[in-house]
């Protein structure tokens, strides 16, 4: 072995060894409590899930890296993107608990693509697709990728036979093996829709949301709001569940569809926030005095009446804060969650024509946004305008510091977003 | 389930929890007592452990520094299998593992119907300074077989032996330095995992430091248990 060959193996040894950190209780703040590598410094890459558009640059779906540390030459630049090569809605992606790989997938699909992240964090490569979602569940349109110890739980929100909202999870090994599928309730008082879903370990509970089915979700927004059927086809609970034997263990009546859910990551408090997007409403689930879980609805965003669409939700790391988009007016809300049971905004301001996910470092200094909800319910003209927006945030105003424009980059509109890093890097991973 | 197979898995199921609440957590590796989950776990055979993966093939070492492969000590019982390495100090890592191994020991030492039915492996990921003869003293007397328990405690011989089943079991860890005290000191820094494994070596859950009670690991042996028993139960009878 020569010189050359010796500092190889020795480099890359190195790498094996680095791209780390200890075993942590949450990520940056939104991802599941088992994902064991957190991002505390300054994330290098925003890797963004963006939706094909016809006629603009090949397409397709594509996983986008953009480089975000301000130390970088390439700072606010796009340095990489891969193709999935089909069109199929992208919208939600979530990590391995190892954070090796990312999963994402489409909402008009079955499929489940698999991204490794770790051999280069830059560079992610498209390394499994996962096609037997449909076949093995009978769902449709896979959302919520929700990291559990070895495996991935991931909530659907539609099903294959009629494209209505009833749906369920299905559950993999790290592998991309399917395991088993969990039907959301529909007995009693459950609706048996599904949307996201987020765990607290520490008291044994899954809570899932409701959102509607494909055949609502995929119908243009403006037709949709005039068919008055298909608006009474949308979610209006939330599920507790036992997280240890995944079963429905109590439905709480949550109307207007309620989304994102986060839970706080204090370790003290033991309650999640969601907001309902059609009734502008933030609702609380909590237990009671009892010990008996209930949801509460303890704030509103925005006008009601004007129907700003509360769409993303992120919680600070302290859950003390929470930010919230509305799509249709294009803001950005920032809440203090003091008091959980009275959020108070406490700013606004609007970052875009449309604007959906909002994420946020792990020490609230850097917020990213993006603009796509969904392709048919996307504004037109002007107001579709299609980016990744990085703002920093000093307690008192966010402060814009980049803009990728998805569009001029003929990337397709551009959905939700994860945290990446340099240091994350594994010469063993993807083996 | 018959009536008495019943009542026989109830009485055993009462005798494991009343063992796990008197046992005393023993040896050098003692520390605050072991937290109880704040929720009512579900009740044994109430829910479904799925076959997560089928556990990963690979050459061990034992104490006596024979080498073996890693299926010789997965199958035909049920395994409870965790990897440390013996300078671990973080109290959310190998020292828990080790003292919920210890609570499982006297619980399953004081339910007579469940020696010969289920055995530790404790797998060191630092083969470079966990020999054989390192874990045989950190074993000390837990090594030997007693009321019907086998605790193995296993090496590897070299980092190239070790990484298919650190891999395979998604086991991560990664050479940190702490330098808090002056000199450098070499950790492994990983994520504690414990894997249960079946009888004919499928992985059926995997405990982080968030859900690794005694009480969850009992119930889940006892839900494999009584799978086995329905199992037997539907297959025909050889005449």
């Amino acid at each position: 072995m020569n010189y050359k060959s010796v500092v190889l193996a020795i480099g890359a040894l190195t790498v094996a060894c680095i791209g780390y950190t200890a075993a942590v209780r949450a990520d940056e703040t939104c991802n599941s409590p088992y994902i064991s590598k957190l991002i505390k410094g300054q994330e290098d890459y925003v890797y963004v899930w963006a939706l094909g558009v016809e006629g603009l640059g090949d397409g397709s779906d594509k996983l986008v890296t953009v480089d975000v540390n301000p130390k970088s030459k390439r700072y606010g630049k796009v340095v990489h993107s891969v193709s999935t090569g089909a069109r199929a809605e992208a919208h939600h992606m979530g990590f391995t608990d190892d954070r090796r790989q990312i999963w994402a997938g489409g909402l008009s699909d079955n499929r489940i693509w698999v991204f490794d992240i770790a051999t280069d964090p830059a560079r992610p490569k498209l390394v499994r697709t996962i096609g037997d979602l449909g076949d093995k569940s009978g769902y449709l349109g896979p959302h919520t990728y929700y990291a559990l110890p070895g495996r991935m739980l991931v909530q659907a929100l539609s099903n294959a036979k009629d494209k209505g909202g009833v749906t369920g999870m299905a559950l993999y090994n790290n592998k991309g093996k399917f395991i088993a599928s969990y039907a959301m309730p529909t007995e009693g008082s459950g609706d048996g829709y599904g949307y996201d879903l987020a765990v607290n370990p520490k008291k044994n509970v899954l809570l899932t949301s409701s959102f509607t089915g494909y055949a609502n979700y995929m119908r243009p927004l403006g037709e949709l709001i005039k068919d008055g059927e298909a608006m009474k086809k949308f979610g209006n609970t939330m599920v507790l569940w036992d997280l240890k034997a995944i079963k429905p263990t109590k439905v709480l009546a949550v109307p207007g569809a309620p989304l994102e859910i986060r839970w706080s990551l204090n370790p003290k408090d033991n309650w999640a926030i969601t907001a309902a997007a059609l009734t502008s409403k933030l609702w609380l689930v909590k237990q009671d005095a009892k010990g008996e879980w209930i949801a509460k609805e303890v704030g509103t965003i925005g006008d009601p009446s004007k129907i700003p669409l509360p769409v993303d939700i992120s919680i600070t790391r302290n859950g003390k804060g929470l930010w919230v988009n509305t799509f249709m007016d294009g803001k950005t809300r920032y809440f203090d969650l003091s008091n959980p049971e009275a959020p108070k905004q406490t700013y606004e301001k609007a970052t875009g024509t449309q604007v959906n996910m909002i994420s946020q470092s792990w020490d609230g200094k850097r917020v990213y946004i993006t603009s796509s909800l969904l392709a048919n319910w996307d504004k037109g003209g002007a107001d579709n305008e299609q980016f990744l927006r990085g703002f920093g945030w000093d307690g008192k105003e966010l402060a814009q510091k980049f803009e990728v424009d998805f569009t001029k980059e003929k990337l397709g509109r551009a959905h939700h977003m994860k945290l990446g890093s340099n240091a994350l890097r594994s010469a063993a991973a993807g083996k | 389930m018959s009536a008495s197979r019943g009542i026989r898995r109830a009485a055993r199921a009462i005798a494991l929890l009343a063992a796990l609440a008197c046992a005393p957590i023993s040896g050098a590796h003692q520390g605050e007592p072991l937290a109880e989950p704040d929720f009512i776990p579900p009740a044994p055979g109430t829910y479904t452990l799925h076959r997560i993966m089928a556990a990963p093939e690979g050459r061990v070492l034992g104490i006596d520094g024979r080498p073996q492969p890693l299926s010789r000590y997965m199958r035909d019982q049920i395994t409870l299998l965790g990897f440390i390495y013996t300078t671990c100090t973080d109290p959310e890592g190998c020292p828990l593992a080790y003292r919920v191994f210890d609570a499982l020991k006297e619980a399953i030492a004081a339910s007579p119907s469940l020696h010969g039915k289920v055995r530790f492996v404790t797998l060191s990921f630092d083969p470079a300074r966990d020999s054989p003869d390192v874990m045989r003293q950190y074993a000390g007397s837990r090594a030997v077989e007693k009321d019907g328990l086998r605790w193995y405690f296993l090496t590897t011989r070299s980092a190239r032996e070790l990484m298919p089943l650190v891999e395979g079991f998604g086991q991560d860890v990664r050479i940190t330095f702490d330098r808090s005290g002056g000199r450098p000191r070499r950790e492994l820094s990983h994520v504690l995992k414990v894997f249960l494994i079946d009888r004919v070596g499928d992985v059926r859950e995997i405990y982080t430091s968030t859900f690794l009670y005694p009480r969850l690991v009992l119930n889940d042996i006892e839900t494999l248990l009584m799978e086995e028993d329905r199992k037997r139960s539907r297959a025909p009878v050889k005449k």
